[in-house]
């Protein structure tokens, strides 16, 4: 058996170990665009912030290829796939053929349509390349432009004020975190993060930078110019699904997968921030491009490779953003809108130091935000992929003393 | 192997748990000392009140596969060969808080621990009391519990304990194994005393 | 389990200033008993033992951890150890309280306590003669003096027994000598109390509980008969009169005073200070219309029951009146007087003094009284609290007061009455009363608040039950509309109607907490009418909502005068079936009536008018299926 796994990203490094506890023997073959060893990508914003050195990064030891009798092809890209002959072509034009596939790319950064993007202290946020490269760049560094309000944009934005540079923070919607929090919730991060010297502008994009073979300032669509010397694209990513045949394979935002983790091709699984699942708590199709759901659904995938079923349940949206004394949780479908028939309840607020909301459709928990006092944040997140009626009223959830105890009979 | 089983009808709620893991869990490993450390040290085991404020232990599972570790973004997260126990290695830990949302019993706590790194906050949760039974010593909470709701054992005897003990009480003709009588009728007092808080 | 969904009371005021404390930051009793959540077993069940320092030990009631404390003491020997010190507590807080007026007594006799006098020296004669002192002729000040000193020996010196005992009908008394019960001393059964449970004494869990119940009678024969007694003297024998209560009493507009506490020593002489003409000018001068004094748990109702001041609220309501913003000075004296309640006083203006030597607390300032200097101290600290009136900020006042009446002293029912039982007696042979119940006790978060006080009084009247209440009872039912003639209408026909024909509430105010001696007084009246003992009466006690130490004297010093027992919250004894046999069964064989505990009062008030009934059928009355 062959196997051949697309990105060496943590989906496709779950998957070659599950792969590998169910079958010892069989040809593992990982491509990947990266050449470092396998690393905590979320961790790079650490490394950004100077909490945690760049050597930490990896996950894996030194040894993970060869101890787990994988065959790295690293340093470039799939470019193209061809189902009918089960082969993939690589960058080189080498070629491999498989007998079961993974695609495992991940996602690449949306790219951000402005004149002059080629001028130096441009950065996406990305990879452990990109982050050493912002390191470097950070001795000479005082203004700092961040665009996008997203989880990334934040976290950015966060980890140069750190750095302590002067930092502005360019959101086009309403306020930070609108994809995952509430208004109340975003607005508690925001002030947060004003009350530390974070400058927002909001409603406005980029239209062009300057600068003389670096960045010196960005034209916004209003006309006016930021003077910055460091700017951080973050306004989200996009799978990485470009060299995929859509004639054989279904591919909407991602390339979507059944309830095994295979693609509408057989043998061509798909997981991690390139697969479309089912979500949870929204009950249809959705990329929820995290982390953990890139663990699980590579060691699921892994495991139907090799051959025994194991279902996927589905994904759902969760994060953490930990900034200065706040903790934001954000559980499934958090911010529902209006037309969507659920009932939201919540509790505390800004100035009360803690704040909780619960979505609930049907009696159903399907979304929630905590910020601050967050540990009893994974017994909700059970609660919601149970799918059970609640038992406890909402206000009991959302006491400072509810925890596991409270659901037993 | 022996672990730690919970035996949750048993727990009074007397908390004693709680110190004696953070006992354990200290520099100085005596409660006297352990107090006066910064960082403090803390428990691992959560006594929760349940929905008749009756107590419940709440510690670690040591799931598997667990949660926590296919979670946690740094690979913190591992299990420990020998004793399958789920540890997190505190240098490697960012304090993310990941694992937070990923614990289905919310065992995981966030601070700095004395036997982590030095001022730094990082996830701290039961580690089966490693250090302890390499000593030869029980885990320190099972010692503290005078009730049997955590028990130190083989899984296999726990359950042939209860399995012999539900044979006994069905062919004395006493049907279920009931709870002593006075722990009984403090229950039903304090059901009904809550069921009436509510109404 | 707190849920902040349901509401935590029966009453729209303390909903309402919940709301509003929460809002203001304010932690209340509710939130800190959720954070306690899970109790301690052990302790919950008084298999938890501290007495000693080879231990703490503690019994495992699954039987397979110890059994046995370092000593060797068994859960029968802790829990009957543990429980008899709560009585100790109870009846020592009780008793003291009682010293304190008999050395107020001793100084109105010596011309030391200026400001203090005999207001009614009837009942001073009646007293004196009861403790055989001649009464003719006498100085009313010798004969004080007198008194004072003799009751003062019931405290302490050597006696077959206390002199108060004589009041228990004769059947009684001849159990108590028989059994043992008979109490010699009021200080000496809670020091033999003490004695007998330190660690290798007395170690049958029976002769500890027996020893329980003296201790409990010598508080309620002694130490709380003596408190209600001299205060009666000092201060006047309660007669009914209308007064208001709840939040409502607080008036945005004038200087509000809040007394908090048991001892009327001191509001007494906070009342007087109220109304001097300089402060009330002082008053005006701030923009105030007027100085109210209003009360607080016990100590407001002694001064309901004999000056009619208002009462704001019951245990449960110490913290929440505070939110209202509208109080400008707390004055406290002892007991019950939650540790936290100067804390949460920091959030607003007002003023908060303790007063008594023995009762300090957090952010409070203290001013002591003593017999020799409360007159001026009590217009030295109403003077503070009038200049604090301008320093208030927001003020919510949530409801409007209910009118209530109270001041049902012995005399005055039996006034009422017409001078003797008998109308009374009759009513009761006739069915048209069933019996009587005195509910009493405190509140406790544990139970919704005043939920179980007014739904057991509503059970109970619409069956023809006289309800007598006391302490934090009192207030619910006040609260609630039980205490107006109108009330009648709520009650059952026989009730009704025997209420109208005298014109009173079908639920009596007798006071203060330590006036639960006036039921044992108005038992015996009804016992020897009907030359029965107590036991044989179709009466019954209860505590719906109790919480202290004592409640639990109280309870055991109702059961040991015959008068069985309802509680709502358990007593930490289920550690051992023996002591809850014992009191829930045994002791029937002893004292002629036991305990009951049941949390829901709908489930205690079947229990109550079954055993009501019980009593009416063995008296040879007609009796009704419950
Ligand atoms: C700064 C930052 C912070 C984050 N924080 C969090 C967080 O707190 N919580 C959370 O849950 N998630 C977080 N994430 C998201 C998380 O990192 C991703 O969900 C996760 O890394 C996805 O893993 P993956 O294996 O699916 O894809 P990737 O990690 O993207 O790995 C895919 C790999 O495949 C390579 N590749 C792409 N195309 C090809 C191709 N055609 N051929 C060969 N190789 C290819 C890529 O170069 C890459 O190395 C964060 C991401 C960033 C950037
Ligand atoms: S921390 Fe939670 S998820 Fe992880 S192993 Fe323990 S119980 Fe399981
Ligand atoms: S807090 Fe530590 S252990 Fe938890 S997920 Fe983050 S890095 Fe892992
Ligand atoms: S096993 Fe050890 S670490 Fe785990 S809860 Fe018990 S005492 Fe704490």
């Amino acid at each position: 058996m062959k196997y051949v796994i697309l990105g060496n990203g943590i989906a496709g490094v779950c998957a070659a170990e599950a792969i590998r506890t169910l079958d010892l023997e069989g040809e593992i073959v990982m491509v990947g665009d990266e050449t470092f060893l396998p690393y905590s990508r979320p961790m790079i914003s650490y490394v950004l912030d100077g909490s945690e050195p760049h050597d930490k990064l990896p996950i894996r030891p030194a040894d993970f290829y060869e101890s787990m009798k994988i065959k790295p092809v690293l340093g470039q890209r799939a470019v193209s796939l061809d189902v009918e002959n089960r082969r993939v072509q690589l960058a080189d034009s080498t070629c491999i053929d498989y007998d079961r596939l993974l695609i495992a790319t991940g996602a690449d950064p949306r790219p951000l349509r402005a004149a002059h993007m080629d001028l130096g202290g441009i950065f996406y946020l990305r990879t452990e390349s990109h982050v050493r490269q912002q390191v470097a760049a950070l001795s000479t560094a005082r203004r700092a432009l961040v665009l996008g309000g997203g989880l990334v944009g934040l976290k950015a934005a966060y980890a140069l004020l750190k750095r302590g540079l002067e930092v502005t923070l360019l959101i086009t919607s309403g306020y930070p975190l609108s994809l995952q929090v509430d208004e109340i919730a975003g607005k508690m991060v925001l002030d947060e993060l004003l009350r530390r010297g974070l400058k927002v502008l909001v409603g406005r994009s980029v239209r062009a930078f300057e600068g003389n073979g670096v960045v010196r300032a960005a034209v916004t669509d209003t006309g006016s110019r930021l003077p910055c010397d460091m700017v951080i694209i973050a306004k989200g990513v996009l799978p990485s699904r470009d060299f995929i045949p859509r004639q054989h394979i279904h591919v909407d935002l991602g390339v979507v997968v059944d309830d095994h983790l295979q693609t509408s091709a057989a043998g061509i699984h798909a997981a991690g921030d390139v697969a479309e699942s089912v979500d949870i708590s929204r009950g249809c199709r959705w990329v929820n491009a995290l982390w953990p759901e890139a663990a699980v659904q590579g060691r699921i995938a892994g495991l139907n490779m090799a051959g025994r079923p194991v279902v996927y349940p589905g994904s759902m949206s969760r994060n953490v953003l930990r900034v200065y004394d706040l903790d934001v949780l954000t559980l499934g479908h958090a911010n529902p809108g209006p037309e969507e028939g659920c009932r939201i309840v919540w509790s505390g607020g800004p100035g009360k130091g803690r704040y909780r909301s619960l979505v609930l459709k049907d009696d159903i928990l399907v979304g929630a935000v905590l910020v601050n006092q967050v540990e009893q944040g994974g017994v909700l997140c059970a609660l919601m992929e149970n799918r059970v009626p609640l038992r406890l009223s909402t206000s009991r959830l959302m006491a400072p003393d509810f925890n596991f105890a409270c659901l037993l009979p | 192997m022996k672990e730690v089983i919970v035996h949750p009808k048993r727990c009074v709620g007397c908390m004693q748990c709680m110190p004696a893991c953070a006992t354990a869990h200290s520099r100085t490993r005596h409660l006297v000392s352990a107090v006066l450390e910064t960082p403090q040290p803390k428990p691992r085991v959560h006594v929760g009140a349940g929905r008749f404020n009756e107590g419940f232990p709440n510690r670690c599972r040591h799931c598997d596969p667990a949660p926590c570790q296919l979670t946690c973004l740094t690979g913190a997260i591992y299990r420990h060969a020998g004793t399958q126990t789920v540890m997190i290695d505190p240098d490697r830990c960012i304090n993310c808080a990941s694992c937070a949302m990923a614990c289905p019993y919310g065992v995981i706590r966030f601070h700095e621990d004395p036997l982590g790194p030095p001022g730094r906050a990082v996830a701290v949760k039961c580690d089966n009391c490693v250090a302890r039974v390499a000593e030869g010593q029980i885990p320190a909470c099972v010692e503290a519990c005078k009730v049997g709701a955590l028990t130190y054992e083989e899984r296999d005897t726990a359950m042939k304990r209860q399995t012999l003990a539900v044979a006994r009480s069905m062919s004395s003709g006493a049907g279920e194994p009931v709870l002593p009588p006075g722990v009984g009728l403090l229950r039903t007092m304090k059901e009904s005393q809550v069921q009436l808080l509510k109404g | 389990m707190f849920d902040p969904e349901h509401s935590l009371s029966v009453t729209q005021d303390a909903d309402r200033l919940y709301a509003k404390a929460r809002e203001d930051g304010i932690e209340t009793v509710w939130e800190r008993h959720t954070a306690q959540q899970p109790q301690c077993g052990f302790c919950d069940m008084g298999l938890s033992c501290r007495i000693c320092v080879m231990g703490p030990c503690r019994v495992d009631p699954f039987g397979e951890g110890p059994q046995r404390g370092v000593c060797g003491a068994d859960a029968d020997i802790i829990v009957a150890r543990n429980l008899c010190r709560m009585i100790a507590a109870g009846a020592a807080s009780h008793s003291d309280h009682g010293r304190d007026l008999v050395e107020v007594l001793a100084g109105v006799a010596d011309g030391t306590a200026k400001g203090y006098k005999i207001r009614d020296e009837a009942k001073l004669k009646k007293l004196a003669a009861e403790y055989g002192i001649t009464t003719d002729g006498e100085d009313v000040l010798v004969l004080a003096g007198e008194l004072a000193e003799a009751m003062m020996e019931d405290y302490g010196m050597r006696r077959r027994a206390i002199n108060l005992v004589a009041r228990a009908p004769q059947k009684r008394r001849e159990l108590w000598d028989r059994v043992g019960l008979t109490p010699r001393g009021i200080d000496r059964e809670t020091s033999e109390m003490m004695h007998r449970t330190h660690m290798g004494v007395d170690n049958d869990w029976q002769s500890l509980l027996l020893q329980g119940m003296r201790n409990a009678l010598s508080d309620g024969w002694g130490g709380s008969m003596i408190a209600t007694e001299v205060s009666d003297i000092l201060f006047g024998v309660p007669t009914p009169r209308v007064t208001s209560v709840n939040a409502g009493v607080l008036k945005k507009d004038q200087v509000n005073i809040v007394v908090h506490g048991h001892n009327p020593v001191v509001s007494e002489m906070v009342s007087q200070a109220c109304t001097a003409p300089e402060l009330l000018a002082l008053a005006k001068e701030k923009g105030a219309q007027g100085i109210n004094l209003v009360g607080l748990c016990c100590t407001g109702n002694e001064l309901l029951m004999r000056r009619g001041i208002a009462m704001a609220g019951n245990h449960l309501m110490t913290e929440l009146i505070l939110s209202t913003g509208a109080v400008d000075m707390m004055i406290v004296d002892y007991q019950c007087i939650m540790p936290s309640v100067g804390q949460a006083a920091t959030c607003y203006h007002t003023k908060m003094i303790s007063t008594s030597d023995k009762a300090r607390f957090p952010h409070m300032e203290h001013h002591e009284f003593h017999p020799d200097n409360a007159e001026a101290k009590a217009m030295q600290v109403v003077r503070t609290a009038v200049e604090n009136f301008v320093n208030r900020g927001r003020v919510f006042i949530p409801v409007e007061p209910r009118e209530a009446m109270g001041g049902f002293s012995v005399e005055a029912i039996l006034g009422a009455l017409g001078g003797t039982p008998a109308p009374l007696v009759e009513a009761v042979k006739a069915g048209k009363i069933r019996g009587a119940v005195g509910i009493v006790g405190c509140n406790n978060p544990k139970i919704k608040h005043d939920y179980g006080h007014v739904t057991l009084t509503r059970r109970l009247v619409e069956n023809d039950i006289l309800v007598v209440d006391t302490g934090c009872v009192s207030v619910a039912n006040a609260k609630a509309g039980y205490k107006m003639p109108e009330a009648a209408e709520m009650a059952g026909p026989g009730l009704k109607e025997i209420c109208r024909a005298l014109g009173i509430p079908p639920v009596l105010h007798l006071g203060s907490c330590v006036d639960n001696v006036r039921i044992l007084v108005l038992l015996s009246a009804l016992a020897d009418a009907l030359g029965v003992d107590i036991s044989d009466l179709p009466v019954a006690g209860s505590a719906p909502e109790w919480y202290s130490e004592k409640a639990v004297t109280i309870a055991v010093y109702f059961v040991a005068s015959g008068v069985t027992t309802h509680l709502g919250p358990m007593p930490p004894i289920t550690g051992s079936m023996n002591v809850v046999n014992l009191l829930t069964s045994g002791l029937n064989d002893v004292v002629g009536a036991t305990f009951a505990v049941e949390p829901d009062p709908e489930k205690a008030a079947v229990f109550l008018r079954q055993h009501i009934e019980d009593k009416r059928r063995a008296l040879g009355l007609d009796a009704r299926r419950v």
